[in-house]
């Protein structure tokens, strides 16, 4: 007998390595991208904030648990995806929502968004965002009426977008820094358009998310807006544009997966959110947008970049070889004296 | 630095058997199984059970010509002729020989390549049963003979040793560079083409080696030495002109119509053998490694050596450590039930890797993060590919690539959910060909029978 013979062997087909990255990993990456602002929410938000992103993280959790025993699955919350789509719904709540309202949320996320189109990676639209829809149109007072801002403590109605819109906004140049930084009213994670900057660049860098997609809808909304004479650089910092772009729009299983398709997803979503922005009923457009583009992901899927052997370099010119070797020398002196 | 788009960097693992030298090995059992057919059309057994044969002496041939015949790789007497279990865990028949231990050998008369008939020389290459021997075991002689109009341009030895802890190209190379360049000279003499020997940037020791042994024999003008990336798969031919040349090889193409010819390192050293010594291809260097194993190594073994008959005296395994036993390199090669499988012409390399070294965890569901269409070197759509399987759209499946598919392992390599995309699309591809055969066989069928109606 065969030494090898005492030994446990496996069979598998090739290849018989791994990366070592898994789905688990890639989430607690996001997570590690998303706490920047959840921190900076709850600093400037204080004690609700923190409190929203806890029940929320929970409830996504405990709703998909739940959810997976009932319908005798096996229970998949430690891969981290329900707890990402409970930051993300948080995030792009107001610090103001009642908690109640964000447990129902979350469960509409994680149950209708997600679970019953079949779990991770076989959702259509986007599970937070789905959550924050159902929550923003059920009760419209808690979710866009009134908002909170950090600096006075005081609720007011007016934000930058629904004054642009109103054609009542003055630009000076302390807002443009104040919204850059992030000290101003709107849902708890999409204040600090640097500390999404950075999110942004750390997922890239990681190579979790891809460039393409976000680019392309900032660039669509910026453009279009500059086209249409408005305020390119507060289309870019107010609202949810950036913070959308970057955690929402490169959510794997609602996005496009080719390449060309990200980049047309990304136009489409930009597309909208300046559609609704410039005409539509509401100041802000980026949670519509992308629903709406991720029911379109399945058909930009056909959008792919040309396969090797397909392309211009596989139709090679007819050319003289530029050398002539001295084998065909010692070749062609042997035929000639045959 | 020469290089392609796509492809993954893992671990090399080269540093385990990469400064061990070739060792010529013999099995304990002093017995050979040679499969029947190592590349090409099937062949004919022309021996009995109870022959005596010659070491060189053919054994099995095919009148066909895209075939190649086999050779005693040991001089005794034929024991059985039955079917054995062989690289891919399937029973081929095979010719098992008992040495005897003699010496006597039966190869051909030398022959000298660069005054002969292009017909005798690729003759020769096929008497000599001359094979591919980086795995795919394509014939040689029908290599070297590309269809009529198409002009081959460049000959390129295919030094990338791509798989990680294969070493035996590297090994091969620093210890008979002169072997290599007049094995390559004789392609390149045949061909009238100019020769690239591709190296990967962790060989580039060998850089020195090369150029003196191509200076030595007068070749300077007529073969060159290019360093292309250390990246996986690099040794494949589609990704190697496109890294050295910028072309590439239309779909469902021969390297021919790009204009290359891509050779193996041992491939080159057998047509060497084959001219100057007569030399059939009865033996071949592989690279016996992997974590599993005591000392890794690089040895020379008998065309038919069962790596079982190599455990202990030559392969000793760390015991009860052994997970997988791979015929090939980790990413495309065979995971084998056990170790009583053949060496063939096409074996490069035989690992033995511990759990921890392999990957042994369960398929979880696809999250759509598009790795694997960034590590793709063919530009396909592997998750688009896969998802289209699942619902049977092969028409859809095609157009994400599927037949274009080289199963170099990149996909999987990097998916976070372990999924097991390569054996998704060898089924693909199975079925698309299947298809497609059937598809053939009745429009033939309503053809004939359309004219009698």
């Amino acid at each position: 007998m065969a030494e090898s013979d005492k030994n446990e062997i496996y069979l598998s087909p090739s290849p018989h390595f791994a990366n070592g990255v898994t789905t688990q990993k890639i989430m607690s990456v996001v997570i590690i991208a998303l706490l920047p602002e959840c921190v900076y929410g709850v600093v400037i938000f204080g004690i609700r904030a923190l409190i929203t992103i806890l029940v929320s993280v929970a409830g996504a959790v405990c709703f998909e648990a739940l959810f997976q025993k009932l319908t005798k699955h096996d229970i998949t919350v430690s891969d981290c995806s329900a707890a990402i789509t409970g930051i993300l719904l948080a995030l792009v709540l107001p610090p103001t929502t009642p908690v109640w309202q964000v447990l129902l949320g979350d469960a509409f996320a994680v149950i209708v968004a997600k679970g019953f189109f079949g779990g991770l990676g076989a959702n259509v639209w986007n599970p937070a965002l789905t959550g924050r829809a159902f929550l923003f149109v059920s009760f419209p007072a808690a979710l866009g009426a009134s908002w909170l801002d950090p600096a006075t403590d005081a609720v007011s109605s007016a934000t930058v977008l629904s004054q642009i819109k109103e054609g009542s906004f003055i630009a000076d140049s302390g807002t443009y820094l104040q919204y850059f930084l992030g000290n101003r009213a709107g849902c708890i994670g999409e204040t600090s358009i640097l500390l999404i900057l950075i999110s942004f660049a750390f997922l890239t860098l990681t190579r979790i998310i891809d460039w393409r997609a976000p680019l392309t809808m900032v660039a669509t909304v910026a453009l279009l807006t500059w086209a249409t004479g408005g305020d390119v650089l507060m289309a870019m910092l107010a609202g949810g544009l950036l913070f959308g772009a970057t955690f929402m729009v490169t959510d794997y299983a609602t996005a496009p997966v080719t390449g060309p398709g990200r980049l047309v997803f990304g136009a489409g979503c930009g597309l909208i959110t300046f559609l609704i922005r410039k005409f539509g009923g509401y100041p802000e457009g980026v949670m519509f947008s992308i629903l709406i583009m991720n029911s379109l992901s399945a058909f930009l899927n056909k959008l792919t970049v040309t396969k090797y052997g397909y392309g211009r370099r596989a139709k090679k010119p007819v050319q003289a070889r530029k050398t002539v070797t001295s084998f065909d020398v010692k070749n062609a002196e042997k035929e000639a004296s045959k | 630095m020469f290089t392609f788009k796509g492809g993954i960097y893992p671990p090399e693992h080269k540093e385990l058997s990469r400064d061990f030298q070739i060792t010529d090995a013999f099995p304990s059992s002093k017995t050979v199984t040679i499969p029947v057919t190592m590349g090409g059309a099937p062949n004919e057994c022309v021996v009995k059970v109870g022959d005596r044969v010659v070491k060189g002496q053919i054994i099995a041939q095919s009148d066909k010509y895209m075939s190649a015949p086999v050779h005693a790789s040991v001089t005794g007497t034929v024991k059985k002729i039955e079917p054995h279990m062989v690289t891919g865990n399937t029973e081929s028949p095979c010719i098992t020989i008992v040495s005897d231990g003699s010496d006597e050998t039966a190869y051909m008369t030398p022959l000298d390549p660069f005054s002969c008939d292009v017909k005798d020389a690729l003759k020769r290459i096929k008497d000599a049963g001359i094979v591919g021997m980086g795995g795919a075991s394509f014939p040689t002689h029908v290599k070297l003979n590309p269809p009529a109009g198409t002009e081959i341009e460049y000959v390129i030895l295919n030094a990338a040793e791509c798989e990680p802890y294969l070493t035996i190209d590297y090994r091969t190379l620093k210890e008979d560079a002169d072997k290599v360049i007049d094995g390559l000279a004789i392609e390149l003499r045949l061909m009238g083409a100019h020769g690239i020997i591709a190296l990967e940037s962790n060989k580039a020791d060998l850089l020195g080696v090369l150029n003196d042994a191509i200076s030595k024999t007068g070749y300077g003008d007529d073969m060159e030495v290019r360093i292309v990336k250390t990246k996986y798969p690099q040794g494949c031919e589609k990704n190697l002109t496109l890294a050295l040349l910028g072309r590439e090889i239309p779909a469902g193409g021969l390297p021919a119509a790009a204009g290359c010819l891509i050779s193996n390192v041992g491939t080159v050293c057998a047509i060497s053998d084959a001219f100057r010594l007569g030399k059939p291809l009865i033996e071949r260097p592989l690279t016996i490694s992997g974590g599993a194993c005591e000392t890794p190594k690089n040895i020379r073994v008998p065309v038919g050596t069962n790596v079982g008959d190599l455990i202990p005296e030559v392969i000793q395994l760390k015991r009860g450590e052994v997970a997988k036993i791979i015929s090939g390199g980790p990413m495309m090669g065979f995971a084998m039930t056990n170790a009583m499988f053949p060496i063939t012409k096409g074996t490069s390399g035989v690992l033995f890797l511990t759990k921890k070294e392999t990957y042994i965890v369960d398929e979880s569901p696809c999250i759509g993060c598009a790795s694997c269409i960034r590590a793709c070197p063919m530009k396909l759509a592997p998750v688009m590919m896969a998802r289209t399987i699942r619902t049977s759209d092969f028409e859809q499946a095609k157009k994400y690539g599927l037949m274009d598919c080289i199963e170099c392992g990149s996909c999987s390599y990097v998916c976070p959910a372990h999924i097991r995309l390569v054996q998704r699309f060898r089924y693909g591809k199975n079925v698309v060909r299947t298809r497609t055969a059937e598809a053939k066989a009745k429009a033939a069928a309503a053809a004939s029978t359309g004219g009698t109606k």
